[in-house]
């Protein structure tokens, strides 16, 4: 569809104006962690002043290291609990059919549709009788709860549309069911495999609410510290803008990297 | 005749256990939820007793609840109809080809992959009435000296402001995934027969995404109704309680009084209205 003449400037104006509203805050973050906190307070702001990154070495020098640790620890651990356990199961849901498992796809998803406050319940009582609250091991259970069935689903849709002859060969030449998926639909579905990786890492690392409900200090992710600090009446602008550019990071690397999949994992693999 | 025994084998040895680790997973937080709800349970006393119903009596008879429903009422409303709105518009501009329109895909797609809590604190920081490049600045240009967030009108208005901000990209990428699906030859035919643009729009593009739309609109009221880390971050539920939606009346109930009876019951109830709305709009649309 071609935009033409009047359309046309509106298309480009309304554009710019969004591209506007939606990248200003967040480069207006990335200057104030620049600033130092008296910096932050001049008003009106001023764009050129001399940049210190003495906010990002209060972030790791002080302690605040070991929150993005965990975050990548959860998020990591969850990768590959979610792969183990999803792609076996994505493959024997897509192969074998059964009246049972026709219309899993609602019933898979139906966790990420219910408020996160009821979900956590029964895993915040589990954690507190193991004694766990407060360690990523509460937050690993939490998100996997979300991140299994999802991984399952997703993979399931792209296993369907691998033709079953490329198996067939090998189960006649007396493969096992476990060898021809491993030798040969995980190395046919490794772009779905990543994408479903990438999926999982960025939820994890930006989960808030079982992380917040689970820990409080030692266990901590980084969106927990961003919620504190930021609910807390005390503000050190630039450190806190420093912590939240920090955690921002992946979004940077992966809106480039895979936003053409992204739609199909955001959108719980409804549209492709 | 080997092969489908073989097969038949595979079957249950793959399926049954993929079958029960599934319904384990999925179901135990939903029958622990719902045995929950009907508990006078909190959390930190060891004795717990059978509520019946009186958890959602409780629950649904209180002003807070009320309250908190109408917030939700209008957040929800507000961030489906503006991200839907501003998501259309910019799937159809960026339908077009033109240099660099990959990059700013990309860059548009940032404030949806961001994490929520960090979104959040972007958008209290940038209204802050002290150091915010708009509270602070743009704002007292205009006149405007109050606090954003420290006023119930104007906070909710901001963390819908922010929802939208963070949750249309999310709408511009599925309408775009839609629109490129539709034959460009149906769009020449039109021109050819002299349709202006605001023509295909009603009469083709529009009547050919209604699934598509349909679908954005189920995804995002999902979404919408179970947001908490924006506004959590934003305003915690303040000033007063003008921005508490459900979900953080529940986080409240079941992690501030450890209620977690009530909380459960609070759940469900939003569960049940989750359903009836989708399957609603499902049947709507005829997906």
């Amino acid at each position: 569809m071609k935009l033409e003449g009047r359309w046309r400037l509106f298309g480009i104006a309304f554009l710019m104006i969004y591209l506007l509203f939606s990248l200003v805050p967040i480069v207006w973050v990335i200057i104030s962690s620049f600033k130092t906190h008296y910096q932050t307070l001049i008003m009106p702001p001023k764009l050129f002043f001399k940049p210190t990154i003495t906010a990002y070495k209060n972030v790791f020098l002080g302690g605040m290291g070991k929150v993005f640790l965990n975050s990548t620890k959860v998020a990591v651990i969850d990768i590959f609990a979610a792969m183990i356990f999803g792609i076996p199961a994505a493959y024997s849901l897509a192969r074998f059919k059964s009246k049972v498992t026709e219309n899993i796809g609602f019933w898979l998803l139906s966790l990420r549709m219910a408020p996160a406050f009821g979900v956590v319940i029964p895993v915040y009582i589990l954690m507190r009788r193991f004694h766990l609250l407060d360690t990523t091991v509460a937050v690993n259970a939490a998100h996997l709860l979300i991140n299994i069935p999802f991984a399952v689903w997703l993979l399931k849709s792209y296993i369907e549309e691998i033709p079953v002859e490329i198996e067939e060969s090998a189960l006649v030449d007396g493969a096992t069911r476990f060898q021809t998926l491993i030798h040969i639909i995980l190395p046919v579905s490794m772009p779905m495999v990543v994408t479903v990786a990438i999926l999982i890492f960025i939820f994890s690392w930006n989960e808030l609410f079982f992380a917040f409900v689970l820990t409080s200090s030692e266990g901590m992710t980084v969106p927990v510290l961003v919620a504190s600090l930021a609910g807390s009446m005390t503000f050190n602008w630039p450190l806190l803008c420093a912590i939240s550019v920090c955690s921002m990071v992946p979004a940077f690397v992966f809106a480039f990297v895979v936003q053409r999949h992204i739609v199909r994992g955001l959108t719980l693999g409804a549209i492709r | 005749m080997r092969k489908t025994s073989l097969h038949e084998r595979d079957k249950y040895r793959f399926l049954v256990p993929t079958v029960l680790v599934c319904a384990l997973l999925v179901s135990f937080p939903f029958v622990y939820m719902l045995y929950t709800s009907t508990q006078y349970w909190i959390a930190l006393r060891p004795e717990r007793s059978f509520a019946g119903v009186g958890n959602y009596r409780s629950v649904l008879l209180s002003t807070e609840f009320r309250q908190s429903l109408l917030t939700t009422v209008v957040f929800v409303i507000a961030s489906v109809i503006g991200s839907i709105v501003l998501g259309f518009a910019l799937a159809l501009v960026l339908n077009e080809k033109f240099r660099g329109r990959n990059v700013i895909r990309a860059l548009l797609t940032i404030p949806a992959i961001i994490p929520p809590a960090a979104a959040g604190f972007t958008w209290k920081f940038l209204l802050n009435r002290d150091v915010g490049l708009i509270g602070g600045f743009f704002l007292p240009l205009l006149g405007v000296k109050r606090a954003l967030l420290g006023d119930p009108g104007w906070a909710l208005f901001s963390v819908i402001l922010a929802d939208v901000w963070c949750q249309t990209p999310l709408m511009f990428l599925i309408l775009l995934a839609g629109l490129q699906a539709i034959p460009v030859e149906l769009f020449d035919a039109a021109r050819i027969d002299g349709a202006g643009f605001g023509q295909v729009l009603v009469r083709i593009i529009i009547p050919l995404l209604k699934r598509v739309l349909g679908l954005a609109v189920i995804i995002r009221f999902i979404f919408a109704f179970t947001t908490f880390d924006v506004i959590f971050t934003m305003t915690g539920g303040g000033p007063g309680i003008a921005t508490q939606t459900l979900p953080l009346l529940g986080w409240k109930t079941g992690f501030l009084y450890y209620d977690l009876g009530q909380a459960a019951a609070l759940a469900v109830v939003m569960l049940l209205i989750t359903v009836f709305f989708s399957s609603t709009l499902v049947r709507m649309v005829k997906l």
